[in-house]
């Protein structure tokens, strides 16, 4: 600093300049940490929101609220069970389908590709979570859906039908192509970007030398991957899928297209089915009274289990250990 | 050091090679194949909808796209116009909104906030925001705005999607001011600008590219977004009233609303606002990441 | 500074085989060429260091032996190096197992995200399916051997994270060694630890030639000098001298020698 003062022609003569600037940098500061605070406050907000206006949903309902199946605008009664269980299912099969394929794109991305041939195909992979979900739904409802009827529903329905445990779980009563499987299948491409991103770039941060040291003993790249580079990544890949789930859980219109929207349960994953989200989509602009706080208390189931799945998402992703 | 020389220990005579069991080398063939080919397929997907897009939003794009408003149910012809101004309209809304928030908290959290227990819960905050389901916000805003008063309108869209990009805005300013070099920031304390100076007129100059960068990605972020929408600007099928009271009509919530509807001129429509929104945010998202690497 | 070297009293056997032998070797870094003409002998159970000014080429003509350079796609390496008569560069060897017969400990401890056991047992379950009794014995052996035994042999399932540098540096050296290969390369292996660990390696360095063939890159000269039969001299990518470990300290033939290591420059 001395170097600077040095050449200057009025030495220490700054500090003692207290001009309009010194307002404008208490204003600045201000303006700044309210900000910072307002990200809080949406936070606060959208919770108490959330729970203010469910309210009395939880109070008429009780804890039927959760474990009641039966959604009757007629006598205002609501039970967000089906809507729970297909949230958490299609999720579910999209990190079944989802997860595979990233860690496999994320590795193909790190070890495989030639040098070339990485930044377009991470700009592709990344690009597919720029389109937006309604598109995701147009290409699953008019695309995907009548050939997944047709080379899957159908013939797979045909092959388990009788069977144990697979005639239920894979049997579509009616192959119309829309379902809880379905979603997911959508979802998990949907989610990809996401987990395969985040797990490309925790394997790029590991020290090559760890990479070179586990080729340097006679490993194939698949034991490499497999026994060192993953488990070195460790905690942050499973970060990574949280985030993945939490956006699974959430994801409304692509859903919205394709689940099908039915009320009920059904025990089989060909069956159309309903989520948090593509209910509170469907029906929150006809909803009057109790049903609009139902929907809205659906919509604070969703925030808190989303909020504790991203929580611990953002703990273990944060947690990348130094080598 | 004393050390005992088990005789198990012993370099190899010239042993035969040949000792890598096939079994190994399978499992790194099917390995490499199948990593490879889920690559393929999600480019293959990527790919698979841009073609659908083009294919069928391609026949339904003309000129009356862009002068014509959105026909009513059973009438014939029409086009997006309104839709796409205003989609225009909410998404500049929304980025006017989250831009200053966003900056300054960006700014907090990276210059004022290094080492405070509260920056760090803002951060944190901020991520779990990221990535939040946007139907949510949609329910907040309603709840906050839409209902009190009394009723829905395109202030309450922009708000909802500012709040939406309000997290993307923040995360990026703070990456990209904690890249500015700490010595620029010292030499400009160091000729006795006050904090609020040196951030503005040196920390903020020299990360600009990269905090365009984030607001371009808020940008593409929200032009998308539908579920919001809906709780909040709602759509219809007329020009909105310049005050932005009731309904503004907008390309998503039409899409959403065109797409399975029983008159062909709808579907039509649906496809060609498909193909338009894809395209802008893909454009931008592009310019977007082009602009990251050039500052690099 | 010569006299301050304590040169390495072992004598050298100058009929040892040669283990392997570089000739007319040729390295690129994409277009430039990182190595000119490099021809040296190594000799089977002696210890041969590397040594000269960063940059030289002294690593990059270590990590060509067990062609750790090919995974990087836009090195190439042109000549011979011949491994007990095969040529390990060329494409029809398999590099999986060529590293297993040559073994490498970096510069910097790598102990693997797993237990110091597995650490340990990675290497011979690649290649080998020992029953259980065997394999705990070669385990314990590899780490008597890397002197590490007694520090670790009441928590073998602990990870081998949790060690300290020099007791992780060792946990690779038995890693390397459980595997039995036939050379070991050792690339600047105590460049990142304290004074006392770096004297147990260099211990257990002196221990190792007794069975393996050994490379050591070292900027350290007294290193090189205190541990070595063989040193070679390298700058700006070509070997300038090669000759037994003596011969180049106290009596080298070359100027740019003489200057090196007498520490004239560097």
């Amino acid at each position: 600093m001395t170097a600077v003062t040095d050449h200057m022609t009025v030495p220490g003569a700054a500090p003692q300049r207290k001009t309009p600037k010194g307002t404008f940098d208490i204003v600045f500061r201000n303006a700044s940490f309210l900000s910072a605070l307002f990200v809080l406050v949406l936070l606060a907000g959208i919770m108490l929101s959330m729970v203010i206006g469910g309210w009395p949903a939880f109070r008429e309902m009780g804890i039927g609220f959760i474990t009641s199946s039966v959604w009757d605008t007629q006598n205002d009664q609501y039970g967000a069970w089906p809507a729970i269980v297909g949230t958490l299912s299609t999720a579910f099969l999209a990190l079944v389908i989802g997860v595979p394929l990233s860690l496999g794109i994320a590795v193909y991305l790190t070890q495989l590709a030639p040098p070339w041939f990485k930044q377009p195909v991470s700009t592709a992979i990344e690009l597919l979570a720029a389109v937006p979900s309604i598109i995701y739904g147009m290409w699953g409802l008019f695309v995907f859906v009548p050939l997944f009827a047709a080379y899957v529903q159908i013939p797979l329905s045909n092959i388990v039908e009788g069977l144990p445990i697979v005639g239920t779980v894979l049997y579509s009563r009616s192959p119309s192509g829309l379902g809880i499987l379905t979603a997911g299948i959508i979802l998990a491409f949907m989610i990809i970007p996401f987990i395969a991103s985040i797990t490309r770039d925790m394997l790029d941060q590991i020290p090559s030398v760890l990479r070179e040291s586990a080729y340097g003993i006679g490993a194939t790249t698949w034991e490499v991957v497999r026994h060192v580079l993953v488990p070195q990544a460790g905690v942050s890949i499973i970060g990574a899928i949280m985030l993945g789930l939490g956006r699974a859980l959430g994801e409304t219109m692509a859903v919205t297209f394709v689940v099908g929207n039915a009320n009920r349960l059904s025990a089989s994953i060909m069956d159309p089915g309903s989520t948090i989200a593509s209910r509170i989509a469907n029906e929150f602009n006809e909803a009057m009274g109790l049903q609009l706080n139902a929907l809205i208390a659906l919509g604070c189931i969703l925030f808190f289990v989303t909020f504790v799945v991203l929580v611990i998402a953002r703990i273990l992703v944060s947690r990348v250990k130094a080598y | 050091m004393s050390l005992t020389t088990p005789s198990t220990v012993r370099a190899l005579p010239h042993a035969e090679w040949g000792r890598v069991r096939q079994s190994r080398r399978t499992a790194d063939k099917l390995m490499r194949i199948t990593a490879a080919g889920f690559t393929g397929l999600a480019i293959f997907v990527l790919f698979w909808i841009l073609g659908m897009l083009i294919v069928k939003g391609l026949g339904g794009l003309s000129a009356a796209t862009f002068t014509q408003i959105t026909p009513g149910p059973g009438s014939e012809g029409g086009g997006l116009a309104n839709a796409i101004v205003g989609s225009v309209v909410l998404t500049f809304l929304g980025i006017v909104v989250a831009t200053p928030i966003g900056v300054l908290a960006g700014t907090y959290l990276a210059e004022y906030g290094k080492g405070s227990k509260l920056a760090d819960l803002i951060r944190f905050i901020n991520d779990i925001l990221l990535s939040a389901p946007s139907i949510l916000i949609g329910l907040f805003v309603y709840v906050i705005m839409v209902e009190p008063l009394g009723g829905y309108s395109g202030w309450a869209g922009g708000v909802a999607l500012g709040i939406i990009a309000i997290p993307v805005i923040v995360r990026t300013t703070e990456d990209m001011l904690r890249l500015v070099p700490g010595p620029l920031r010292e030499a400009g304390s160091a000729l006795g600008a006050p904090p609020s100076v040196v951030i503005t007129s040196i920390t903020w100059r020299a990360a600009k590219s990269g905090m365009v960068t984030g607001i371009l990605l808020a940008l593409a972020r929200i032009a998308g977004e539908t579920a919001p929408l809906i709780f909040t600007a709602l759509n219809n099928n007329f020009w909105f009233s310049p005050t932005l009271k009731g309904g503004v009509s907008n390309l998503p919530v039409t899409i959403y609303q065109f797409a399975s509807a029983p008159y062909e001129n709808w579907q039509q429509l649906a496809w060609a606002g498909s193909l338009i929104i894809t395209m802008s945010i893909l454009v931008l998202s592009l310019i977007a990441r082009r602009i990251v690497r050039g500052s690099k | 500074m010569l006299s301050t070297l304590e040169l390495s009293p072992q004598s050298l056997d100058a009929d040892a085989p040669v283990r392997i032998a570089v000739k007319n070797l040729d390295f690129y870094y994409g277009e430039h060429k990182a190595l000119k003409n490099i021809n040296l002998d190594f000799r089977d159970r002696h210890v041969t260091a590397l040594i000269g000014p960063s940059g030289c080429g002294k690593s990059t003509l270590l990590r060509i032996f067990n062609r750790i350079y090919s995974l990087y796609p836009e090195q190439k390496a042109t000549g011979e190096v011949l491994l007990d008569g095969r040529n390990v560069i060329s494409n029809d060897i398999d590099v999986n197992e060529l590293r297993s017969r040559i073994g490498m400990v970096f510069q910097k401890p790598t102990p693997f995200p797993m237990s110091i056991y597995d650490n340990v047992a990675f290497g011979i379950r690649l290649y080998e399916k020992p029953p259980k009794s065997e394999l705990d014995d070669r385990i314990e052996g590899a780490l008597r051997r890397a002197a590490l035994w007694d520090e670790v042999k009441d928590k073998l399932k602990a990870s081998g994270m949790g060690l300290s540098g020099g007791q992780q540096q060792r946990l690779c050296i038995a890693r390397t060694i459980a595997q039995k290969p036939e050379v070991i390369l050792f690339d600047e292996p105590t460049s990142a630890l304290d004074p006392i660990s770096t004297g147990k390696i260099e211990d257990l360095l002196e221990q190792l030639k007794t069975d393996f063939t050994i490379v050591i890159v070292t900027h350290n000269m007294q290193q090189a000098a205190r541990i070595s039969q063989y040193t070679a001299f390298m700058y700006l990518g070509e070997v300038i001298e090669f000759a037994a470990t003596n011969t180049i300290f106290m009596n080298p033939s070359k100027k740019q020698t003489q200057d090196y290591v007498t520490g004239r420059f560097g």
